[in-house]
């Protein structure tokens, strides 16, 4: 996974401060916690010297910024709908005990994480995550469940 | 609003909770299903075809010519029939008997024997609902289920709460793969993933009777005698234990002997029952296989001849083709010029061939006459044996003008 | 002068177990006919020790041979942890049905999963089109 200072490497390295951040460390850190955009960086957005650069940095950001608020990640190319995340997540059993929980169809499909459509889980209600929020906790679920390793979290 | 499910005919657990949405007379989306569950509801539907020697046509020539085809031989085959419904399966049984056909299906070089001894009760079964109930021990045997059956684990075998299993799958279910290299299945099984080498299944077995019964677990390929006891003590442990077995141990196995002693070894030495369910592939294998039992008293590979039935394997496709023994073939929902093995298709290549199939296929482009059905579940309803023998019916998912595969059979036997 | 051409090509000799793959089978029911299909059924799964003996990269072709017949395939490492060197996996395809023996004992069960063959590099050769 990538670290702050693989991406700080791609950065101009002047720190300009124009980020707002007081150093280019800084905005590396604020990168990789989705906290700002590599856009927020005017010299590398804007100059031609840091196109490349720029377009790296794009490239390995863009999975977290289409990451959920938990940074949950589906790598849709990988999953193939088996379902055992959706099953497997404890939120989607206890808000949903005789649809997804017990492997069936959602029943109530209000408050679920999880769910497959054509054939790919997807995620929605993120919030209802339990690696979100104040009391997070560090909860593999839906990881250790998928053969594929077709969800990551980033952090 | 009350929900409206459907039935996918993907494989042989037949997912009865599928959600769709359409759009101009095709299925646009699909809840709920699996990759190959979704590709098959959404496979081109449309109106029905007709082809003689490759050239599009009409029903009535079509059925015409493959009545005519088909009453002009004297050692017609009946293959396939395996992804058709019940429905299609008795009548093609009756159009056998009237053709005084070979009848055979892909069981014929694959689950036969095991389910023949399924239908003979040599070992206890149950249902898929009873797994998922109860069992606390999953046990995968040269079975994949992840690739064949992608649902198997999180609708029945592992994941989902059931009656009596209301703790989760952490606490309350073991799976176990057993298989000779690490499939999808044996990686969610983790340490409970057991690597035999190729061909070593039979020994493995006896292995594990042995551990079972308190001796030493020898295998000449040195497993480690700890790591088969530790799974021994597994076994005995649980309260009920289920095995599937798939396509692969079959084939590795020279006869089912030591499996039905490792059956009743289980069930002797372990707390609870233990019971077997093949993995059969094909969405109604099941049903061909119960369905000609239950009017012959064998599931495959039989020859019907005034009045009487004869079986063996000089019945099956493979035998009865290389024998020339067969001089026309009806073949309903099966592709055998891409499933035998080449020798094989260079003699089906020499006789007239009729094809009944949803899909244009390798077989269908060299038949003579070939009719396109509807897909069941989609284009067509009717009834199937899910794998564990549980009769599921479904409707299908729009109206079609595409036949189904017993209308079309009914169509050629009114034509003779 | 290309003096490789005259070396003959290291040969080696295949345990082939095939196997199913979800994806190859959605491929299959989408467009029996199509790329998809072909690219993820005419392959062949090697050792990457077997890859290198055999002077192949990744995706080239391979022949696959025994006595009852040849296939072009590509070729690629497996991604198995453990080493296989002599075993080698393909998706069940008619590809690798056209090295299953006719060979039954009067049982009626082709060998379909245990496929014994040998292994060349293609040459640039392209995957066995399916006519018949």
């Amino acid at each position: 996974m990538t670290n702050a200072m693989e991406l700080y490497q791609l950065l101009p390295k002047t720190n300009c401060k124009e980020c707002g951040k007081t150093s280019c460390m800084a905005f590396a850190v604020a990168l990789l916690a989705r906290e700002l955009t590599v856009d927020a960086c005017p010299p590398l957005k804007n100059e031609p010297k840091f196109k490349e650069n720029y377009e790296k940095l794009k490239e390995r950001v863009s999975p977290a910024e289409g990451a959920t608020e938990t940074g949950l990640i589906v790598h849709e190319e990988l999953c193939f709908g088996c379902g055992n995340c959706v099953v497997a997540c404890p939120v989607n059993v206890a808000n949903d005990p005789y649809g997804v929980g017990s492997g069936n169809a959602p029943k109530d499909e209000k408050k679920l994480i999880l769910s497959i459509e054509d054939g790919i889980v997807r995620a929605k209600n993120v919030d209802e995550c339990r690696r979100f929020g104040k009391n997070k906790i560090l909860c593999t679920g839906c990881i250790v469940t998928c053969p594929v390793e077709a969800i990551e979290f980033v952090v | 609003m009350e929900k409206e499910y459907y039935v996918c005919t993907g494989c042989g657990l037949l997912c009865e909770d599928i959600e769709t949405e359409l759009e101009k007379r095709a299925i646009s989306k699909v809840y709920t299903a699996c990759r190959v569950g979704v590709a098959h509801m959404k496979e081109n539907p449309g109106t029905a075809k007709f082809w003689v020697e490759g050239k599009n046509t009409d029903e009535a020539t079509a059925i015409g010519k493959a009545a005519a085809l088909l009453k002009a031989a004297k050692n017609p085959l009946i293959f396939g029939l395996d992804n058709s419904t019940n429905e299609a399966q008795k009548k093609a049984i009756e159009l056998a008997k009237k053709l005084n056909a070979t009848l055979d299906d892909s069981s014929s070089f694959s689950f036969g024997p095991l389910m023949a001894a399924l239908l003979q009760k040599k070992f206890k079964t149950c249902s898929l609902d009873e797994v998922r109930d109860k069992a606390d021990v999953s046990v995968f045997w040269g079975a994949d289920p992840s690739d064949s059956h992608p649902r198997q684990l999180s609708k029945f075998a592992y994941f989902p709460r059931g009656k009596e299993k209301q703790r989760g799958w952490e606490e309350e279910r073991t799976a176990i793969a057993i298989d000779i290299r690490k499939t999808h299945t044996a990686k969610i099984c983790g340490n409970e993933f057991y690597q035999v080498p190729l061909g070593g299944d039979a020994e493995f077995m006896e292995a594990l009777i042995a551990g079972l019964s308190g001796k030493l677990p020898k295998t000449s390929y040195k497993y480690p005698p700890k790591k088969l006891l530790e799974l021994a003590n597994l076994l005995k442990a649980a309260k009920f234990g289920v095995i599937f077995i798939g396509q692969d141990l079959l084939y590795s196995l020279e006869t089912l002997a030591p499996l039905f002693r490792l059956m009743d070894t289980l069930n002797e030495k372990a707390k609870g029952d233990f019971f077997l369910i093949p993995l059969l592939e094909a969405y109604n294998m099941r049903g061909f296989n119960e369905n000609l039992f239950e009017e012959t008293g064998f599931v495959n590979r039989v020859k019907f001849e005034a009045g009487s039935v004869k079986h063996g394997p000089e019945y099956s496709v493979v035998e009865s083709l290389k024998a020339k023994a067969v001089d026309a073939a009806l073949i309903i929902g099966s592709d055998p010029l891409a499933n035998l093995p080449y020798s094989i298709i260079k003699e089906l290549l020499e006789i007239p061939l009729i094809t009944i199939d949803p899909c244009e296929t390798l077989t269908s482009k060299k038949a003579q006459v070939s009719i396109r059905s509807g897909v069941s579940g989609v284009e067509a309803g009717g009834s199937a044996l899910r794998i564990d023998g549980v009769r599921v019916a479904f409707k299908p998912v729009f109206e079609s003008k595409c036949p189904s595969d017993e209308e079309i059979l009914f169509k050629i036997m009114e034509a003779f | 002068m290309d003096f490789g051409s005259f070396l003959s090509a290291p040969e080696l000799k295949l345990k082939i177990v095939t196997y199913r793959d979800i994806f190859q089978n959605k491929a299959l029911i989408e467009d029996r006919f199509g790329e998809e299909y072909i690219a993820k059924s005419a392959l062949i799964k090697l050792d990457s020790v077997d890859l290198k003996n055999l002077s192949l990269k990744k995706g080239e072709t391979v022949i696959l041979k025994n006595s009852f017949g040849k296939v072009v395939v590509k070729a690629e490492a497996s991604d198995s942890e453990t080493p296989h060197r002599g075993i080698a996996y393909m998706p069940n395809s008619p590809w690798s049905n056209r090295l299953v023996s006719t060979e039954t004992g009067g049982t009626g069960v082709p060998r379909f999963k245990e496929i014994e063959a040998t292994v060349v590099s293609a040459k640039g050769e392209k995957i066995t089109e399916l006519e018949f």
